[in-house]
């Protein structure tokens, strides 16, 4: 069944928020507008998130750590700018992690790594109704290199970081449903293109 | 370049992840860069060329005020509170050259036009929009000149509204939003313009005095931000989040909660409620006073029927106290015979001479008893049956009827009174109930009378809401020029493409200085600068308003929209001249079936 994989969680606490939270949060962010002092909370609170988006997209770790830190910076930099939109402040903040590592890939494009578990690959052949075959693997593998990155920020989105489609639409701004329809796309283009090469 | 491609790579513990966080080196980082920025924007500054140029710039300035100052007696003046000025001024004002870049009406006669209000500074006013039924309230001495001081007397507010796509391209209001560099457009729940004028004269509004502008808006959702427009900085300033639907919400709520109670508003129902609450009272008093009437009758207990002794059973004598048992009265001289249910009766019993012998109440009350006799420590219970023999029975037997003949006529007697009581009880609370009965009918029908008074109260109210506004959107005003209630919203994603516009059939072609992407979906109209690509979402529905570098705004309805751009996918977008009957912003609206 296409896009329903039990195994991914529709709701992800590390990302979504109560109303309550939301609220919290937004004070310290009206805090750390005033005086960066008061930004610790936010940065102790989605270091290891942002981190993890980070490393998730290139092989070094001492990259990975030195751009997150980047992005901390430019977030702080530019707090006063930040407005509540109703989301975590999680999204603006990859936002501004994505638009780093893009940054540093336009510059230096083999730092660009795709990461993924076996068992990842498995769930994508489980997504498009394939029965995992050995022989996919690097099929999958290949597939996947070749993707757009547009299309491959979803694929590692919703299958390698396993986002539910709300974060995934909140993160990259677009609506729930052209997240789902956009990955329901490209995995209608995997599943033809694993069909013709296994031939 | 392929990506590399890494499976299963060991992930990194969270020691080794927080090991790395620093929240100290960040905070020194942050406050290095800015003092490297600060010291950047000083060394600008100190900069020759840039010293030069503000000196011939100062001179310049300077040379153009003493020029409008000598020769323009009049000049049109905008209004403007510290950063936030606009520069739209109606249809007989010029512009700055430099506004006019900012905020440009494409066609100057389908500007929105201002309404024009006065108001008495001292005294201020609660001002009705006669377009929208927006209220404007205006504090008492809310204005000052430029020097600062209080005015007084006759201020003009000039006041516009802008609720469609149409009123945003018609106001030629910049809706492009750069928020920390990511640049979006602003999706609009309403925007208003305003600003005040004395004698021709900006005013100001004075420190700490706040215009109040409920806003009749269309767009109902809880999503929308608040914004200033600082044509200054040339961007939108977000001010704070637009709360003012939670507080009308909870108003709602409030008026929601308090229904019942207006329910009972109705004196009618008032008073029927008090009558029905008076009668359960009332039955429960006349039914405390028939128990106590009940209770008070004289009380009789039926005489037992004397036992006659039967030959042969155990017997024993005993001294009764006649007060404590009076039914044994009847057995003066009685014996008690022992009853066959002792089955381990003994007959030596009757040799011992006891202690004490008592007789209390036995299995069945009035027929038989037990006697307890004691000696020592020994204590034998029997239970035992009054009777008596030859005289003493008859004698005891004609007491017996005499007093059960005074015993029936007695019992009679109260029987009657019972009845009688509970019959005129019964017909109290009857009558009680019937009147319960009527009330409830009557407060039955009063309340169906209510409802449909509130019914018809709440569809009045609904239609005059569907007919003049969705939700009121709260603007606090402190400095007069434009704010409105908007959240950012991305280009559309999807397809993408380098417009051609044509018209004509494809027999000519228009050069278009702006073109605007009106999203028929949402409040938004998304301007695409001359040589920008166009990208539209092709599951959404639009149209498109072009206006020529000719100067003449052309139109593509969402219907040629979606057949000739987004079925077929091409570059060329077939436009038609906008009509000449086309007068204002309303025709514009029309025009482009919003």
């Amino acid at each position: 069944m296409l896009l329903n994989a039990a195994y991914i969680m529709e709701f992800s606490p590390r990302y979504h928020h109560t109303a309550e939270q939301l609220h919290s949060e937004q004070l310290i962010i009206e805090a750390a507008k005033l005086n960066p002092e008061h930004f610790g909370p936010l940065y102790d609170k989605y270091y290891k998130q942002i981190f993890g988006y980070v490393y998730q997209r290139m092989d070094c770790k001492d990259t990975a750590f030195d751009l997150t830190a980047q992005v901390f910076l430019k977030a702080l930099t530019n707090i006063e700018k930040y407005e509540y939109k109703g989301v975590p402040f999680a999204s603006w903040l990859y936002r501004i992690a994505h638009s780093e590592v893009m940054q540093l890939f336009r510059t230096k494009k083999n730092l660009k790594t795709v990461n993924a578990d076996i068992s990842d690959l498995r769930h994508i052949c489980e997504e498009v109704e394939e029965e995992y075959m050995e022989q996919y693997k690097s099929i999958l593998m290949t597939v996947i290199k070749e993707l757009p990155e547009d299309d491959l920020q979803l694929i590692e989105m919703r299958f390698f970081e396993k986002r539910p489609f709300k974060e995934i639409a909140e993160i990259l701004n677009i609506t729930e449903t052209n997240a789902k329809v956009r990955l329901y796309r490209i995995l209608e283009r995997v599943k033809k293109t694993l069909t013709k090469k296994s031939k | 370049m392929e990506p590399k491609f890494n499976l299963n790579r060991p992930p990194i513990n969270d020691e080794e992840i927080n090991s790395n966080k620093d929240f100290g080196e960040l905070v020194k980082k942050f406050k290095q860069q800015s003092i490297r920025k600060a010291r950047q924007d000083v060394s600008f500054l100190k900069n020759k060329k840039v010293t030069y140029s503000s000196i011939i710039a100062g001179v310049a300035v300077i040379c153009t005020v003493t020029y409008f100052s000598v020769f323009k007696k009049n000049p049109p003046k905008e209004t403007s509170n510290d950063k936030i000025t606009t520069i739209q001024n109606g249809s007989s004002t010029s512009q700055t050259k430099s506004n006019k870049a900012f905020i440009a009406p494409p066609i100057s006669k389908l500007n929105v036009p201002y309404t024009s209000y006065h108001v008495k500074a001292e005294q201020g006013a609660n001002i009705t929009h006669k377009l929208s039924k927006s209220k404007i309230i205006i504090p008492k001495k809310a204005f000052v000149n430029k020097q600062g001081q209080d005015i007084v007397g006759d201020v003009e507010i000039r006041y516009r509204e802008f609720h469609n796509q149409a009123d945003i391209i018609a106001s030629g209001i910049p809706m492009q939003y750069d928020s920390a560099g990511i640049k979006t457009h602003l999706e609009s729940a309403g925007m208003l313009d305003i600003r005040g004028y004395q004698n021709n004269e900006p005013v100001f509004i004075k420190p700490n005095k706040t215009i109040t502008v409920e806003f009749a808006s269309s767009q109902p959702a809880d999503k929308y931000n608040m914004y200033v427009l600082d044509t200054i900085g040339r961007n939108w300033v977000y001010t704070g989040r637009d709360n003012s639907l939670k507080g009308l919400k909870k108003q709602e709520g409030e008026k929601i909660a308090k229904e019942p109670e207006h329910n009972l508003d109705s004196p009618k129902m008032m008073a029927l409620q008090k009558q029905i609450d008076a009668i359960p009272p009332k039955i429960e008093t006349e039914k405390t006073v028939y128990e106590k009437k009940i209770n008070q009758l004289p009380k009789t207990t039926q005489p037992s029927i004397p036992n006659k002794a039967i030959a042969g059973r155990p017997q024993f004598q005993l001294d009764v106290n006649y007060k404590e048992f009076p039914e044994l009265e009847a057995f003066k001289n009685a014996v008690f015979e022992v009853g066959s249910e002792n089955k381990n009766y003994d007959s030596k019993i009757a040799d011992i001479t006891w202690s004490s012998a008592n007789v209390s109440e036995g299995p069945q009350k009035g027929k038989n008893y037990l006697l307890t006799l004691t000696l020592r420590a020994r204590v034998e219970k029997l239970i035992v049956y009054p009777a008596l023999t030859g005289a003493d029975y008859d004698k005891a037997l004609k007491s017996y009827e005499a007093k059960f003949a005074d015993y029936k006529a007695t019992v009679a007697k109260r029987e009657a009174t019972e009845k009688k009581l509970k019959e005129e009880f019964e017909a109290k609370q009857t009558a009680y109930t019937a009147e319960l009965k009527k009330y409830n009918e009557d407060m039955v029908k009063e309340r169906v009378r209510m409802r449909q008074q509130q019914e018809q109260e709440l569809a009045d109210e609904f239609s005059t809401l569907s007919k003049e506004q969705a939700v009121t959107r709260i603007f606090n005003i402190s400095n007069f020029g434009i704010c409105n209630s908007d959240c950012p919203s991305s280009m559309p994603k999807g397809e993408s493409m380098h417009p051609v516009f044509i018209t004509n059939n494809g027999a000519s072609f228009i050069t278009p200085h702006n073109t605007y992407l009106v999203s028929h979906s949402k409040n938004v109209v998304y301007t695409i600068y001359n040589g920008s690509s166009l990208s539209y979402d092709p599951k959404d529905t639009y149209s498109i308003c072009v206006l020529a570098s000719n100067g003449k705004m052309y139109l593509c309805d969402k219907q040629t929209f979606a057949n000739s751009v987004v079925a077929t996918k091409q570059h060329k977008i077939p436009v038609t001249l906008l009509s000449e009957e086309v007068n204002d912003a309303h025709d514009l609206k029309m025009a482009m079936g919003i």
